[in-house]
């Protein structure tokens, strides 16, 4: 009898654990839902739709049109694309070949120059960034991708959960290859760069993520319209109309960010360990 | 690899063929341990041009009165300026003020959910993808959102507080309410982070513990209060300091919500929000160089102290 009840005392924990679950979760989208919602809504753009309502009074897809007819948003997309793809294959490949010599190799100074990779961890953006605009400036990349891609080739966090990645794999590995004469970049390709998959692929959605939002480097390099970022664009575009144009706003946002999310959906497993992995070994 | 096979057969005797060894040992090894300098040039030339080089340059900066063009030395004077400047002041506090309650809201609120996603048999993944995507969207879309999010007439927030019978903010209408609207955004943002964190570590609590409580007769709240909070100290040590370097260099909301002078009227200027307008608006190098170094002996300060609370070894 007492078991029962305890059981049955259980079964409604965890019921209300998962309505409370729901409701806060529910909570959290709410701003998604309403963005689409309003983006789906003409007469936004002169009133806000009060009180909200889940469907438009009169859906079209008139804002919709707009954000693809005005092509910014589309320019802005290539040159994020650009500047991420470019920024994720040097950061990584670079963080890949010193996280492997950080793990692997025997040299002198081997522990002084991990303390300096680690010491860059602790240096933010904003006291470098006047000098970073001066010595861009000076060789006249102001407005070109070069200030946003060739700097996150160095990246303490990639190198250091590469370093952490390499330790767990045996030397043993390395010993056999050497015995056959292979020089140490051949073993790097041939034996050790091969089985980085895993920490590749967590790196390169990291590096992803970071060069996709980042928002005061580029405002500060990018004044040309024409090469403005998806952050950027956005911010000018919100700056410019503040809470004026509430529909187009919205279809604007969502368009911005529904490629991400479907992304996100597709990769979250991986996206989820990447994100629990930088703070797992950070820590 | 010829060469040293030739030097081998050339030297003759027991002795010099071993020097000769170990001769030969030693070049290999100062060879292999060049190409391992090769594996690190890349990385390296970054810290040079990307790292060393700028933080150098603007200590240099924050001592000269400089446009980008013209410089002059002025020693002190710029850290002068902006110590005793009210915007700066009050950028420090706007910056303080939504970092402390940013994170005193979310830490808390986020081990709660984690530990209630961890506990639910069903749904965990749906729950974890859904709590998470706030923070896959970025900061400066969201903060697009949430100038309509917050509107105080036309948005959902006041509405919801309306009908449940709850007072109405004028959040980003009035300087009185403007930090708590950045407030709610970051709580909105960052939750999903520190709940992704604290999953990943609460699961990596050994279960025998919980076994070894239960056999003892502990209850669900007593594991939670005597198992689960302790071991997870770590975690929201990490999630504090992470937390709280973020929140000194917030800079992206507050742009979108306010521009780079944080209307209204400065209320929800940061600190990164002072040094973009003084540098890349008034172009006055030499003074947003003096405040972004103290900001950096701040962050610094901060930083040092998450190395030490946790395992890194430096």
């Amino acid at each position: 009898m007492n078991s029962m009840s305890h059981k049955k005392a259980e079964k409604i924990s965890m019921y209300f654990k998962f309505f409370i679950l729901l409701i806060f979760g529910s909570l959290l989208m709410a701003p998604f839902v309403w963005m689409v919602s309003v983006g789906f809504d003409r007469t936004a753009n002169i009133t806000m739709p009060f009180p909200p309502r889940l469907i438009p009074e009169e859906p079209s897809g008139f804002n919709y049109g707009i954000v693809f007819e005005n092509g910014r948003l589309i320019q802005s997309y290539i040159n994020s694309a650009i500047v991420t793809i470019s920024s994720v294959l040097i950061g990584v490949s670079s963080s890949l070949l010193a996280g492997y010599a950080f793990s692997k190799g025997r040299f002198k100074g081997k522990k002084a120059m991990f303390i300096i990779v680690l010491c860059t961890l602790m240096i933010p953006m904003e006291p470098r960034l006047i000098p970073l605009y001066k010595l861009f400036n000076s060789v006249d990349m102001l407005n070109t991708f070069w200030p946003l891609i060739l700097p996150p080739i160095i990246n303490g966090m990639l190198i250091f959960l590469c370093k952490q990645f390499f330790d767990q794999l045996p030397d043993t590995l390395r010993e056999a290859a050497q015995i056959d004469g292979a020089g140490e970049f051949k073993i790097f390709f041939r034996v050790y760069f091969p089985l980085s998959g895993p920490i590749a692929a967590t790196m390169v959605i990291l590096a992803f993520i970071w060069s996709w939002n980042d928002f005061l480097w580029p405002l500060v390099v990018l004044n040309n319209q024409e090469l403005h970022t998806v952050p950027l664009y956005l911010a000018s575009f919100s700056l410019e109309n503040g809470t004026s144009l509430g529909g187009l706003t919205m279809a604007l946002a969502t368009v911005s960010i529904l490629p991400i999310i479907v992304l996100y959906l597709f990769l979250q497993r991986y996206i989820i360990q990447s994100i629990a992995l930088s703070g797992v070994k950070g820590e | 690899m010829a060469k040293n096979s030739l030097e081998l057969e050339t030297t003759s005797g027991p002795n010099s063929q071993l020097k000769s060894e170990v001769e030969t040992i030693r070049q290999k090894k100062r060879k292999s341990q060049l190409t391992w300098y090769i594996f690190l040039i890349p990385s390296f030339l970054g810290i040079l041009l990307f790292m060393v080089y700028p933080i150098f340059e603007s200590l240099r900066l924050s001592f000269y009165q400089s446009n980008g063009t013209i410089e002059n030395y002025i020693g002190l004077a710029n850290f002068k300026t902006v110590l005793t400047s009210g915007p700066f002041w009050n950028s420090v506090w706007n910056t303080f003020f939504i970092g402390i309650f940013q994170i005193i809201i979310t830490i808390p609120l986020g081990f709660i959910f984690a530990s209630l996603i961890n506990s639910t048999p069903k749904g965990q993944n749906f729950f974890k993808v859904i709590y998470f995507l706030p923070n896959v969207t970025s900061i400066v879309a969201a903060s697009m959102i949430f100038a309509f999010v917050l509107h105080p007439e036309m948005g959902i927030v006041n509405y919801a507080l309306d009908s449940i019978g709850l007072p109405t903010l004028k959040w980003l209408a009035s300087p009185d309410t403007s930090k708590w609207a950045v407030i709610l955004l970051a709580v909105w943002h960052w939750i999903g982070f520190v709940i992704i964190i604290c999953l990943a570590n609460l699961q990596a609590i050994s279960p025998e513990m919980y076994e070894a409580a239960r056999i003892d007769g502990a209850s669900g709240i007593q594991q939670w209060l005597f198992i689960t909070v302790p071991n997870m100290a770590g975690t929201f040590a990490f999630l504090l300091i992470t937390g709280w370097i973020g929140a000194l260099q917030r800079f992206n909301e507050v742009y979108v919500l306010g521009g780079p002078n944080g209307s209204p009227a400065r209320s929800i200027q940061t600190m990164g929000a002072f040094i973009y307008e003084r540098g890349f608006t008034g172009f006055e190098f030499g003074i947003a160089s003096a405040a972004t170094y103290i900001m950096f002996m701040i962050i610094l300060v901060f930083t040092f102290l998450n190395l030490k609370i946790s395992k890194m070894k430096l």
